[in-house]
């Protein structure tokens, strides 16, 4: 008896001891995190920049040609496409600073291309040790929203960057901005969502993102990058992704998308949203019709009619209009697009009517079309037709007829 | 009998450890290790009801700052009510006095009363000590730190239920620019951003404290930012508070307040000796068209064609702003011109006194 109530003290000594060790481990866990937070944002700072700009973000209605596109050294407002980027927006980006993360030691800055709409007058780049150089706008990736600069200096220091596979869903993220101004970063902290966001160009993390944030790096807790946090949202246009302004769904572009834009926007110049060259028939709301075609397009080059249904593209299955913006919308010009079409044709056939050979539709049926497209730039389109009314030619075979056919 | 003991010894054991683990922690599951922070913010909030309309709650928080009953909560319509609720964290009920507002920072002191009853002819005083926070003790927030929010959000809290929180990490302090609806918010001061999404109808007016429990903010006004265009979420800082308090209290700290924005309003702004350009699109930036010979400008080498991108830390968004910040300048103080000459970035010192 006498045994068993000492063991019994003993466990009860051991269960209260336990409890209140597991009380003190909880405090010191969470000053173990912010003191983690502290120190990522105290290790990263000499690798922020403060980027500024004078006159990138004039109101809406003076909207000026894109800067990168031919035929605009003028500077003069071009006339503008049906294709426009943002339709009917009338948000005013702030002026306000915005970060970039020193990329090679040799003065590369990647940064958000928030406020770079229009070409700046001024591009400043200030440092953290206060020094403040102008830079210039090497070029801009309008799909994943990023802008690459370049300042005349040497000897920079660069960050450590997470390779992608190596992020995991629920590890702590932390994202740095100098959008508030001031020489310290704002810290916003949350966790890892989701990756492989939007064709694989984004993570996704729930540390609160806004303008504070765009340019600047999203962290693991040990102070590596693990993107560049970027505007975006499932639909289009310069401005898009406002509406997730500390929404607890951000996104980054990852370590690999970061190097492979970099590459191209140093090598190649502007990478620009992709267009078909269509415009949708509103009134079918159950499928995505072609009404329109511009000439020349890629789909016009494809074969495409309008009146021709596109059930997939890149193998989705496409309900409405909104699925095929959102499939394509962050692919960039000049990359291939798969596209699955369907056109009803009627089925024509030669008879002999009292010895005169004559062709009469026998039966309508749909044909089936797989397509391979290179998405244009906005900028290479022609003008919006319709192109269905093509007189019927049974001696030219369909577009793509070599692809299966099924009656 | 030796199959029954250890349970029974168990049951005892538990029951011993359960009672001596609920004398810190009445009611409570185990510490997250929030409760520190939880307990000391809401012990020190009330929930205010008063006068609502159209979008405006007719409900809010404020934060206890003395144990007579003293109340700091932001201004707005609900306390234009003539009859003010309040409710502290054991469910007992007040009426609130407003003894100041503070325009320019959108804040107001409230006395709390026993409520009165039908035949009183003057309130009266509460009768116990509140639990309240030390606008006087200064504490330390580094960006990254946890920040625990605790007010009447949505007025979920529903009679003497215990208010509501919500945690998250101080990001920056930085200052405000935003506004309400399309007014401009008139307190330009510095914040606290957080973020928590605390910028909720009943937030404001919600005690903010770190980890150790120790206050830090009140959450603000709900406004937007001109930054982001979202809802802002961020809090008073404490030492904002302070002189708030100390001003609403002391008339003679409220008389020297005054006579100090007097003074700087009334002051001549200094003459740095620049023209600028006329020539506009729609943002007329601040490009020199003039240095006067001699002027503290000239001297400092500020050329014509310069454009001016900050004066000391703050930036220069247009002509306007540029006329805006020389005013506040003082004579005795020297001020680096931040402009941009061509491909270049200089730094400028300029004396506005001419020295």
């Amino acid at each position: 008896m006498a045994t068993r109530k000492l063991l019994a003290t003993g466990v009860l000594v051991l269960t209260i001891g336990s409890s209140v060790n597991a009380a003190d481990s909880d405090i010191d866990r969470l000053r173990a995190t912010q003191a983690s937070f502290r120190a990522v944002a105290d290790h990263m700072r000499p690798f922020l920049v403060r980027i500024e700009t004078v006159g990138g973000s004039q109101p809406p209605e003076l909207v000026l040609a894109d800067p990168d596109s031919a035929g605009s050294e003028d500077g003069r407002p071009r006339r503008r496409t049906q294709f426009r980027d943002a339709p009917g927006s009338d948000f005013v980006v702030a002026d306000g600073p915005t970060t970039g993360i020193v990329y090679s030691s040799d003065g590369y800055i990647v940064a958000s291309s928030f406020n770079f709409v229009r070409q700046p007058l001024l591009i400043s780049a200030t440092f953290a040790d206060g020094r403040r150089l102008a830079a210039e706008l090497v070029a801009r990736d309008q799909v994943r929203k990023i802008a690459l600069l370049k300042v005349e200096t040497t000897g920079l220091t660069v960050p450590t960057w997470r390779q992608d596979d190596d992020v995991c869903v629920g590890e702590w993220a932390v994202a740095l901005g100098l959008g508030f101004g001031g020489s310290h970063p704002s810290v916003t902290a949350g966790i890892i969502s989701a990756l492989n966001r939007m064709h694989g160009n984004a993570v996704q993390t729930d540390a609160k993102l806004s303008p504070a944030n765009y340019g600047g790096p999203l962290c693991d807790i040990q102070g590596r990058v693990i993107g560049i946090c970027v505007p975006m949202a499932q639909r289009p246009g310069e401005l898009a992704g406002i509406e997730l302004y500390d929404s607890g769904v951000g996104f980054a572009v990852p370590k690999s998308r970061v190097d492979e834009i970099v590459a191209a926007l140093r090598e190649g110049g502007s990478i620009y949203r992709g267009w078909l060259g269509i415009s949708i028939d509103p009134r079918s709301a159950d499928a995505v019709r072609i009404l329109k075609l511009a000439d020349p397009s890629p789909m016009r080059s494809a074969g495409a009619r309008s009146g021709d249904r596109i059930l997939w593209a890149e193998g989705r299955e496409l309900r409405h209009f909104g699925d095929l913006v959102q499939t394509l919308y962050m692919i960039p010009a000049g990359e291939p697009v798969y596209l699955h079409l369907a056109r009803t044709v009627e089925q024509m056939e030669y008879v002999d009517i009292a010895g005169v050979p004559a062709l009469i539709p026998r039966h309508a049926s749909q044909v089936e079309l797989c397509v391979q497209l290179t998405l244009a730039r906005n900028t290479e389109l022609g003008e919006l037709l319709d192109q269905a009314t093509e007189p019927f030619d049974p001696s030219m075979p369909l577009p793509s007829s070599n692809d299966e056919n099924t009656p | 009998m030796i199959a029954r003991l250890p349970k029974r010894a168990d049951l005892v054991a538990s029951a011993i450890a359960a009672a001596l683990l609920a004398v810190p922690n009445p009611g409570r599951c185990e510490d997250t290790g929030f409760d520190r922070a939880i307990d000391a913010a809401t012990q020190r909030v009330v929930k205010l009801y008063g006068m609502g309309a159209g979008l405006a709650a007719g409900y809010g928080t404020g934060v206890i700052v003395s144990a007579d009953g003293l109340v700091i909560t932001v201004s707005s319509l609900l306390i234009d009510a003539q009859t003010i609720r309040a409710v502290d964290a054991g469910g007992r009920q007040f009426e609130a006095e407003v003894l100041h507002r503070d325009r320019k920072r959108q804040l107001a002191l409230l006395r709390l009363h026993t409520p009165t009853g039908e035949n009183d002819a003057v309130p009266t005083p509460i009768s116990h000590s509140l639990p309240f926070v030390d606008l006087d003790s200064e504490t330390e927030l580094r960006p990254g730190d946890w920040v625990v929010a605790a007010g009447n959000a949505f007025k979920v809290a529903d009679g003497p239920e215990p208010v509501s929180i919500a945690h998250g990490i101080f990001s920056a302090r930085t200052r405000l620019d935003a506004r309400r609806r399309v007014k401009d918010f008139p307190y330009r001061g510095d914040v606290l951003v957080i973020d928590a999404i605390t910028s909720n109808p009943g937030g404001p007016g919600s005690a903010l404290v770190n980890l150790d429990g120790a206050f830090v903010g009140m959450i603000g006004r709900s406004v937007t930012s001109n930054m982001t265009h979202t809802h802002f979420n961020y809090a008073m800082p404490r030492d904002v508070l302070l002189d708030f308090f100390r001003e609403a209290t002391d008339p003679a700290v409220r008389a020297d307040a005054a006579a100090a924005r007097n003074e700087s309003a009334g002051s001549e702004a200094p003459d740095l000796g620049i023209r600028m350009a006329k020539v506009g699109y729609q943002q007329k930036l601040a490009f020199v068209e003039r240095v006067r010979r001699g002027s503290p400008a000239a001297k400092a080498g500020v050329r014509k064609d310069d454009l001016i991108l900050a004066i000391g830390s703050r930036n220069v968004a247009d002509v306007d702003d540029y006329l805006a910040q020389i005013k506040r300048l003082r004579a005795d103080e020297p001020v680096d011109l931040v402009v941009r000459r061509g491909k270049r970035i200089l730094t400028l010192r300029v004396a506005p006194g001419g020295g």
